[in-house]
């Protein structure tokens, strides 16, 4: 009997202690994790870049506009963003593809909408909790806020015109070329941002859209919204 | 089960709770390498996109 009791209490004290464990795990080390993934990728594109090889292949003479860029290679880093509102430390890479290993790595970009400045909607997705919390701050948008974007090439600021907006997550107009709720009605050079709602759950998804404002070349020097 | 493990690891209390304090690393190691990213998929903090890809 004695023995049944103390097998019984030793179990739940090793289930207690892995529950907290797993908790550090989510809440913590993921985090850990991610920031030394987001910020390799981050030093890696910025290397990349500085080699001139940069994603493009568009000589300096190109047009502007430049016809059809090569595709994004799936879960590579191509352009880092940067949201003055989250804070002027705050940039992520930006990766193609959504998938949950993608995700672990920086924001995501749904691989079916359009290029970066392209037109059509440039969509990406984020963590809101775990992962670095990289969209942690997000009910925190409002219009009018610039959304950053660099490819190696060109500054691209966006403008936020209507957020964050509260949807269910089979709601995949919104990252349609021309969002759906959006309050746009003309084709246009649109951003989407995503990620869930509540900040801890699943039920819903929170958006906010933005069009293209401006754009830059690089050697222009940071653009007007990220200097201080 | 601790007590039968404890009666089971070799030498003397100081080689004893050495051996076990390496047991318990090792499984905290091999949690939070393979188990936990195994499970923190299941939980819902992965679901950021509209079209669950």
């Amino acid at each position: 009997m004695r023995a049944i009791v103390r097998t019984v209490s030793e179990l739940c004290i090793t289930v207690g202690a892995l529950i907290v464990l797993f908790v550090a795990y989510v809440l913590f080390w993921t985090g850990v994790k991610a920031d030394g993934l987001m910020s390799d990728q981050i030093d890696r594109l910025q290397q990349q870049w500085s080699q001139g090889g940069v994603h493009e292949p568009a000589g300096p003479g190109a047009a502007a506009g430049p016809a059809a860029p090569a595709p994004y290679r799936s879960g590579k880093a191509f352009a880092i963003m940067y949201i003055p509102r989250f804070g002027f430390t705050w940039n992520k890479p930006v990766l193609e593809g959504t998938g949950t290993d993608v995700l672990k790595k920086g924001l995501g970009h749904y691989a079916r909408t359009a290029q970066l400045g392209g037109r059509g909607n440039f969509s990406v997705a984020g963590h809101r909790r775990t992962y670095g919390d990289p969209f942690k701050d997000f009910p925190e948008l409002r219009p009018g806020d610039a959304v950053v974007l660099t490819d190696g090439t060109t500054w691209f600021t966006y403008r936020i015109d209507k957020g964050p907006y509260r949807t269910v997550p089979t709601d995949v107009e919104v990252i349609d070329p021309v969002p759906r709720m959006s309050g746009y009605t003309r084709p246009g050079r649109y951003l989407t941002l995503t990620t869930c709602e509540p900040e801890w759950g699943h039920s819903h998804r929170l958006i906010v859209w933005a069009h293209l404002d401006s754009t830059e070349p690089v050697e222009a020097g940071k653009p007007e919204a990220l200097r201080r | 089960m601790y007590g039968w493990i404890w009666r089971h690891l070799p030498g003397n209390a100081w080689v004893r709770a050495l051996i076990a304090l390496v047991l318990v690393l090792a499984l905290v190691y091999v949690l939070f390498q393979y188990v936990f990213p195994w499970a923190e998929p299941l939980l819902p903090f992965n679901d950021v996109t509209v079209d669950n890809q």
